[in-house]
């Protein structure tokens, strides 16, 4: 694989964004249509108690990816209610048209007291071309399970051969570090099926080897077929110092598949990397891809998880396949 | 047609406030479960130790054996809490209550309220599997995670199981959220009764359903839904309460009753329960929790009293 940066494509902090939001423009996702390219992605703004509440925002772009056509002046889709699952954020969210529906899985956010945060997947639907979503009932659509205790999330739906595949993550441990104010987190990244995207099974297994060591925590992974073959695309980070140290943070990581059941992962392949300077140069996350005018591209974020927008790539000829 | 149940109440089987040497068991003896051995029974109950600092409980859950032949005489008490609390950021970190078990085999498998602490509402509950091949001395946990979780219908507060296997099938009976009451900024969940079917007890095929109809208020909460087989028919006691302001005489638990024949559709008919609260005493305020045990050619009712079993649970007989 070997991708051409196109740059920066979208900067939060430069425009009104809608629930007051005022930065952060992370994980964006696409829905191509006809004439132009809806990217979502969420943005923050700051909670009473000045903790971050995630928001899904879109901005639709012509499909050369030069212009910004539109940016979403309305609430996408509303948190959940007190004690929700998503009561506190909704951060990513993974569009996806299905016959001539749009739905979206959404990742909730919800506070706890011994450790930050629980997550869960929800299921939503549009009638109104991706301008809103509507959910799926209060509860997610899918969630913790025996053998996947906690931190599921980061859900990547599509349809291949009319199985619904999900890729997602769920969380392996909390536990507390030298040096970490609050617990840190481990989370894998796994694979699901349904034939209604709606009921799934799984066998809860990690589907994506550990590369740096068995604390690495995997994220948001994305998938892509072109040809016959399966290419996973997702963010890889140590558990503790990634915040602060640019060599402990995340980069992008690569996988391949030809059945969807066995993955080989070979990062050296992901074809993307930091930047020497610039929005790009100590982080890269986030990372979606999809087609658009027979073009294979890459969205992806930044330093800072996002803070500063996200950036576009697109796919080299001559790849090795 | 179903007889009206009449109850005769024997007194107050076990008070845990009187246990000594068991810092982990200071008061509160909830939701009895009963498992019967051929010299005695073994009830399990959830038990708290002092709160910490902030107020704050977590909730074990142990047993006490009583004589067969006098259910008055407690002969045995667990001598440590049959389920470790969960690790950090667990479903069940701060909380195993309640627990109902059920026989497997040789086996004894528990399903049980795994309790969490959330910043918003001041907790959630999902639903736990264990299994013990020590005769319900000790358990250990199918997996770290729950084995009845979330989902679209049932938002939050998956708690109070009841494990049945009838003709072969598993039922779990349990409580689901339904909205969080914001109640001032002191939020309070509303909850009713649900069910599950399987044909393992591990992989659960949910009716998302309210199968017990509300009598007081939209936002009735209900809980511990006790299923039994009697002549020919499905009998379960539950209990319920108002929604706010529930921790006094007026609002709090009583007991209801609800019959079926297919364990699908059931019908509410609370003046056939047949048990209320006393004049005076340990339960003259409320009544709750109860579970209904079925042993020599008797049936019994345990249930807990006030202040939702702080200080322990009693029993009654059913009349003929």
């Amino acid at each position: 694989m070997k991708w051409k940066k196109l740059g920066r494509i979208f900067d939060p902090t430069r425009h009104n964004l809608s629930n007051g939001c005022i930065e952060f423009a992370q994980s964006p996702q696409t829905l191509v249509f006809d004439d132009f390219v809806r990217i979502y992605f969420s943005t923050r703004k700051k909670d009473t108690n000045g903790k971050f509440l995630s928001h899904i925002s879109f901005i639709d772009m012509d499909k050369n990816f030069e212009k910004i056509i539109r940016i979403s002046a309305n609430t996408v889709i509303e948190l959940g209610d007190l004690g929700s699952f998503d009561e506190h954020g909704i951060f990513p969210i993974n569009p996806l048209k299905v016959g001539d529906k749009i739905v979206a899985y959404t990742c909730g956010w919800s506070r706890r007291v011994s450790v930050p945060v629980e997550t869960s997947t929800g299921l939503s639907t549009s009638d109104d071309n991706g301008s809103t979503f509507k959910k799926f009932g209060s509860g997610p659509v899918f969630s913790s399970c025996l053998d996947e205790p906690f931190l599921v999330g980061d859900s990547f739906v599509r349809i291949f051969d009319n199985t619904y595949h999900m890729w997602y993550i769920f969380g392996v441990r909390w536990a507390n570090y030298p040096n970490e104010e609050s617990p840190a987190r481990v989370y894998k990244i796994a694979h699901a099926t349904s034939n209604d995207g709606i009921l799934w099974e799984r066998d809860s297994k990690q589907i994506i080897s550990d590369k740096l060591n068995a604390d690495e925590c995997q994220a948001l992974p994305s998938v892509i077929k072109i040809k016959d073959k399966y290419h996973m695309f997702f963010c890889y980070r140590q558990a503790t110092g990634f915040r602060k140290d640019h060599n402990r943070g995340y980069r992008i990581g690569y996988a391949w598949s030809l059945d969807l059941d066995k993955w080989t992962r070979d990062d050296n392949n992901a074809g993307i990397d930091v930047s020497e300077n610039g929005w790009d140069s100590a982080m890269l996350c986030y990372p979606h891809v999809f087609h658009c005018n027979d073009k294979v591209y890459l969205l992806y974020n930044g330093n800072e998880f996002g803070r500063f927008g996200f950036g576009l790539a697109v796919l080299q000829d001559g790849y090795n396949d | 047609m179903i007889e009206m149940f009449k109850w005769k109440k024997l007194g107050r089987v076990f008070n845990p406030q009187e246990v000594k040497g068991k810092n982990w068991i200071h008061e509160f003896a909830q939701a009895p479960s009963a498992l019967i051995f051929d010299k005695f029974i073994r009830v399990y109950f959830s038990c708290r130790p002092l709160p910490d600092t902030n107020g704050q409980y977590v909730s074990y859950s142990a047993y006490i054996d009583l004589n067969r032949e006098n259910l008055f005489d407690i002969i045995n008490i667990a001598e440590q809490p049959i389920l470790k609390l969960g690790d950090l950021g667990a479903f069940d970190e701060f909380g195993t209550y309640p627990v109902s078990v059920i026989r497997n085999g040789d086996a004894i498998m528990a399903y049980y309220g795994g309790w969490t602490r959330c910043e918003s509402v001041p907790f959630n509950v999902a639903i736990g599997a264990a299994i013990s091949n020590d005769n319900g001395q000790t358990f250990n946990k199918l997996g770290p995670g729950p084995v009845l979780s979330y989902s679209p219908d049932e938002p939050f507060i998956l708690s109070g199981p009841k494990i049945r296997k009838y003709n072969g099938r598993w039922y779990l009976f349990y409580i689901a959220g339904k909205r969080w009451l914001d109640n001032n900024d002191k939020p309070e969940p509303v909850y009713q009764i649900r069910m599950a079917e399987s044909k393992d007890g591990l992989n659960w095929t949910k009716h998302n359903k309210d199968i017990i109809n509300t009598k007081l208020e939209e936002n009735e909460c209900q809980a511990s839904p006790d299923v039994f087989f009697h002549n020919n028919r499905y009998h379960m006691f539950f209990c319920y309460r108002y929604s706010i302001n529930y921790r006094g005489k007026e609002k709090g638990y009583r007991l209801g009753y609800a019959y079926s024949d297919d364990l699908i559709d059931w019908v509410r008919d609370d003046s056939k329960a047949g048990i209320d609260i006393s004049e005076e005493g340990w339960d003259s305020e409320m009544i709750s929790y109860p579970h209904v045990l079925e042993l020599d050619n008797k049936i019994y009712l345990f249930y807990l009293g006030n202040h939702v079993g702080r200080y322990g649970f009693g029993l009654a007989q059913l009349q003929e």
